[in-house]
């Protein structure tokens, strides 16, 4: 199991979907993003299939636990053509940069390794990651677009954007969730509200998550 | 859920149940012949009893709500519970001596009220801002173990009174009349203040919150007037006295409304009950207003 | 629940929602397009809708049209940050310059309210001075209006919104008492307030537009944290809830999903009316009087779009001014690790400020700063962890520290200057119209500026007891000049009362109007401004000078 994920054992948000932590509205919205199909809608089977990978590597979620469907709901969002209400003037707009990006990555790791991204280990995939970060990767296959722009200004918000707001996401950061009409009552230091997630301190996991199982 | 729906219900019954008990006694005083001082005693006794029930509700739930982060958070709900049992004891006790268990109890509420105002005055002073607006509204609240001491001034004095002859009976080197209309009047005031702080807090929102910082005080200025001048009978003191029992009632049932009046409602009770007005707080009105008007009664038979 | 708020109109029929009921609705009346109103408003947000509302109570015909959707909070609010994208100006924008700002979550409303809808409720006066920034501080322009005046009209505001506020205001001219008391302050509140008092200087309690108490219809603030992505128990005050209910009381007339397109103007060089997409459709309402109140993008973006062969540079443009002095306010950041939990998800996001570098001259660069304690939710804290890099594992292992995350957060005072500006770009939008370009830079100024404050707040929040501090270097919000006011028509778009020089019947009134942006929030001065401006209007009808 993924180390990181034990500060709030036991602790699942979505425990709370019927108290009056959660309205009729929220509870629509959350279902509508757990229920986001993993299976392209708008790209095309080979940019999924980097983007799945590419997804992977951004936010590398425990296998042992069920999965948040980050490729799905990138594509989604592509499918609903959702902008940010802005973008850099050096970038294209939302499809074109995706379809673009994607394209461009798989064609660099095929000059690198001979295989598509989503063919490559993890390592030599988040070594190529790591170098288009860093403003290395210039290939005609850009189409002039800012490989480094687009791995800030589109990669990480979108993917990252879509991971954290996903039930699971919370429940690894033991955030409180969806909160209405039941907000919040205690605000001082180290103060939980019986409806917020235990953590666990050291030595103490086991009562922690005991602890969080009843947290409603 | 259902726990602490049926805490809350308790406290109303039993909040309710002290409140009918004391205007019963009361009326059932007027039939017989008992001995004066005694009558006061007891009436202090339930007095003390209907305040202790009210910091006992009060001190269990904002404690809760503070996680209980020091072991001392407990001491105020146990004693209170001391201190209501007592009150429930001599209520129902005509001895015309000091009965010295319950006397013992309304001590310690009364050691620990004061020890608790040090705490609380610390947690204050602790914070960003030390004396501040901001923390006397939303640190530990100044005013609420003053209660406690009250509940236990209240059922010590009446222990003492019981002691005395039923013929003048003193307390404090004064006439006892005197010296309990001085004691409720003063906590009356008191109590007003902390109203009065907590309601600015509020805003006043509503017109009925000038209500506990108008009459009470009114009643407690002649109470105190009725102790300190001459003994003669004093209408206008008992009517408010009797009106600022009301306003504890009423306040409690407005309080329950505006609990309902927050986000939510009382389905979100586990925030509201918190965040809302404090339903255990309004009936020390009533508590210390019954302590005035038996104080009154004893005042206005006495010589000087 | 009616039908979906951004597919179908809700002002419409003789009705509005009513948003502090459920299901409710209240009577609106409503203008034909050929009655020619005395004020036609384009946009809602707090320019917008106080003028709206001020100019109905004093008995003039008002239609005021919003490009975004009529919600009801208490049913539509979800409490989730990424569907409450929705309340966002999520239409396409560019942004250049050495500088390039970011739009949406935190600067632009798209919704009936307009920005306000979204806001972070931190309602906050002037610093006096600033209205005399030239004069009596040496840098930018100064104002054309009298900070006593604005003293005055301060007070109604925050009584209108019954801000709630600490007992007594730490800096600045005597103000009276806010309405309602401050809220009870979070732990990351605490931090800044003891990383303050360690350090020296001053610090409050934020006068917030949410109450502390219930008022009306409206249930008191439950602490939930999702202000910023729109508050569904009503207790923000905004001016989805206040301003706008009040405005239909008084006659006026709001159309939702309605994207103004043109000002139209005559030949004589009056407006006449503007046109508007409405339900599939272009249409035209007439007007006497045209206010343009788009927040300051689009307010430029419309002038410019409603050139005419007499105005070939776009209206009320003859300075050359409009869409020029576009200010950001500098929202860089310092964040750091405490050992307690904070969860500073609970509560509104800033509960304690300091104004401090406001007030106190004694620095190396113009302008002012506050600070203020932060609350990030989720998806807009995991944005500003990638930010700086993080991704793949060490950025799950950062996240992991979310609860015991606390930061503080500057507004900062930037200059301004003509090469930050707006422009139409040649890409359209889904109406056809030219989307706007934003050409942001610092100047040197805002970069001292910047540097003091992230070194003071990274010593302030090291003495609030963090750790692992970082610092966000790039963030920005709120939008302001770009129609700047002053008393020469030649370096000022509008006079003192939001008219405009060119076109004597056309106003502009939003954030657009200032001539320097100050180091606080700019929600309170943009209403108090408004609502001078609808005495000013009543005055002068009075005196035929309309």
């Amino acid at each position: 199991m993924n180390p990181y994920t034990s500060r709030y054992p036991g602790y699942d948000v979505l425990n709370k979907r019927d108290t009056p932590s959660w309205d009729a509205i929220t509870r629509k919205v959350i279902a509508q993003r757990m229920a986001t199909p993993s299976e392209p809608g708008f790209l095309d089977i080979v940019r999924w299939r980097a983007l799945e990978a590419l997804c992977a590597c951004i936010v590398p979620q425990a296998a042992d636990r069920p999965q948040a469907p980050l490729a799905g709901m990138v594509d989604m969002r592509l499918q609903k053509n959702a902008g940010d209400g802005f973008r850099y003037a050096r970038l294209p707009p939302l499809r074109e940069a995706w379809l673009t990006g994607l394209h461009a990555l798989d064609e660099e790791s095929k000059a690198r390794h001979e295989l598509p991204f989503a063919s490559l280990e993890r390592s030599a995939q988040n070594a190529l990651l790591s170098q288009m970060q860093h403003g290395e990767l210039t290939s005609a296959h850009w189409k002039g677009m800012d490989a480094q722009l687009f791995f800030t200004q589109r990669v990480l918000p979108d993917v990252c954007g879509a991971y954290y707001s996903h039930p699971y996401a919370w429940n690894e950061i033991g955030f409180g969730g969806p909160a209405n009409p039941r907000g919040y009552v205690r605000m001082y230091y180290d103060r939980r509200d019986p409806w917020e997630a235990v953590e666990a301190k050291p030595g103490k996991e086991r009562q922690a998550m005991e602890k969080n199982r009843r947290v409603r | 859920m259902a726990m602490t729906l049926s805490r809350q219900t308790w406290t109303g019954v039993a909040c309710a149940l002290a409140g009918v008990a004391a205007v019963a006694a009361i009326s059932r005083r007027r039939k017989t012949e008992r001995l004066l001082h005694v009558e006061t005693s007891r009436a202090f006794n339930r007095s003390s009893a209907l305040l202790a029930c009210s910091v006992l509700t009060d001190s269990a739930m904002e404690h809760y709500r503070g996680a209980f982060s020091n072991v001392a958070m407990y001491v105020p709900p146990a004693v209170a519970t001391f201190s209501l049992l007592a009150g429930f004891h001599g209520g129902a006790d005509r001895t015309p001596s000091t009965h010295a268990v319950r006397h013992a109890i309304y001590w310690s509420a009364a050691l620990t009220g004061l020890a608790g105002t040090g705490f609380h005055l610390y947690n204050v002073m602790k914070r960003p801002g030390g004396w501040s607006w901001q923390n006397l509204f939303y640190a530990a609240p100044l005013g609420a173990p003053t209660a406690l001491l009250l509940s236990g001034a209240l059922g010590a004095a009446a222990e003492r009174l019981r002691n005395q002859p039923a013929h003048e009976p003193r307390l404090l080197g004064m006439p006892a009349g005197k010296a309990l209309g001085l004691l409720s009047g003063i906590g009356l005031a008191g109590t007003a203040g902390e109203a009065a702080l907590l309601h600015f807090r509020g805003s006043f929102q509503h017109k009925a919150m000038y209500a506990p910082v108008s009459v009470p005080p009114a009643a407690s200025a002649l109470l105190l007037h009725a102790s300190l001048a001459k003994p003669q009978p004093r209408w206008l003191a008992r009517a408010m006295l009797q009106l600022s029992w009301l306003v504890g009632w009423v306040g409690t049932a407005l309080h329950v409304r505006g609990v309902a009046r927050h986000h939510g409602g009382w389905r979100n009770w586990s925030q509201n009950l918190f965040n809302g007005p404090p339903v255990p707080a309004p009936p020390s009105f009533s508590a210390l207003a019954l302590a005035g008007l038996a104080a009154l009664r004893l005042r206005e038979g006495e010589r000087q | 629940m009616s039908a979906d708020a951004q597919d179908e109109p809700r002002g419409k029929h003789g009705r509005a929602p009513d948003v502090l009921r459920v299901g409710g609705w209240l009577p609106m009346r409503e203008y034909l397009q050929n009655d020619e109103v005395d004020f036609a408003i384009v946009g809602t947000g707090a320019g917008g809708a106080t003028l709206a509302c001020r100019l109905a109570e004093k008995g003039f015909k008002v239609v005021a049209f919003d490009a975004g959707a009529w919600w009801r909070p208490l049913e539509e609010f979800a409490s989730d940050e990424s569907h409450q994208k929705k309340l966002f100006w999520t239409d396409e924008r560019l942004c250049d310059g050495e500088d390039p700002v970011k739009l949406g979550n935190n600067n632009s409303g798209k919704a009936v309210g307009g920005s306000m809808v979204h806001f972070a409720m931190v309602s906050l006066r002037f610093r006096p001075e600033w209205f005399k920034a030239r004069s009596q501080l040496g840098y930018g322009v100064d104002w054309p209006l009298d900070w006593r005046e604005m003293w005055h009209y301060y007070g109604i505001i925050e009584d209108a919104l019954k801000i709630s506020g600490p007992v007594n205001y730490p800096w600045g001219p005597d103000r009276g008492r806010y309405p309602y008391r401050a809220h009870e302050l979070n732990a990351a509140a605490l931090v800044l307030a003891r990383g303050a008092e360690a350090l020296g200087i001053g610090w409050t309690a934020t006068p917030l537009a949410t109450v502390s108490a219930p008022r009306g219809l409206a249930h008191p603030c439950a602490y939930r944290g999702f202000c910023v992505s729109g508050c569904s128990t009503n207790a923000k005050q905004s001016t989805l809830n206040v301003w706008i209910p009040r405005a239909l009381k008084a006659g006026a007339e709001i159309r939702d999903l309605a994207m103004v397109g043109r000002v139209v103007v005559n030949d004589a060089g009056r407006c006449t009316g503007v046109e508007y997409f409405r339900e599939g459709r272009w249409q035209f309402q007439r007007a006497r009087n045209v206010v343009v109140a788009g927040y300051a993008i689009e307010t430029p973006r419309l002038l410019l779009l409603s050139a005419t062969s007499r105005f070939p540079n776009g209206l009320a443009n003859s300075s050359g001014l409009v869409g020029k002095n576009f200010m950001v306010q500098s929202n860089q950041a310092v964040w750091g690790v405490m050992d307690q939990e904070i969860r500073s998800y609970k509560g509104p996001p800033s509960l304690a400020i300091t104004e401090h570098w406001n007030y106190n001259d004694k620095k190396d660069f113009f302008g002012g700063y506050s600070y203020m304690s932060q609350g990030p939710l989720p998806v807009v804290w995991a944005l500003t962890e990638t930010r700086r890099g993080l991704w793949g594992d060490a950025l799950l292992k950062d996240m992991q520290h979310y609860n015991h995350y606390v930061g503080l957060k500057m507004v900062g005072e930037t200059m301004p200057q003509e090469r930050n500006c707006i422009t139409l770009a040649d890409e359209k939008d889904d109406y056809g119209l030219p989307i706007a370009r934003v050409t942001h830079s610092n100047c040197d100024n805002d970069r001292h500026m910047i540097q003091h404050a992230l070194d003071f707040m990274e010593t302030a929040l090291a003495a609030g007891g963090a750790k692992d501090i970082w610092r966000e270097t790039d963030d920005t919000c709120h939008l302001n000049g770009t129609a700047r006011m002053g008393s020469d028509p030649q370096t000022s778009v509008v006079n003192a009362d939001c008219r405009s020089w060119d076109i004597p019947n056309l106003w502009i009134c939003d954030g657009s109007v200032f001539p320097t942006v100050g180091g606080v929030n700019p929600s309170l001065t943009i209403q108090a401004i408004a609502y001078r401006t609808a005495d000013r209007i009543e005055a002068l009808a009075s005196r035929g000078e309309l």
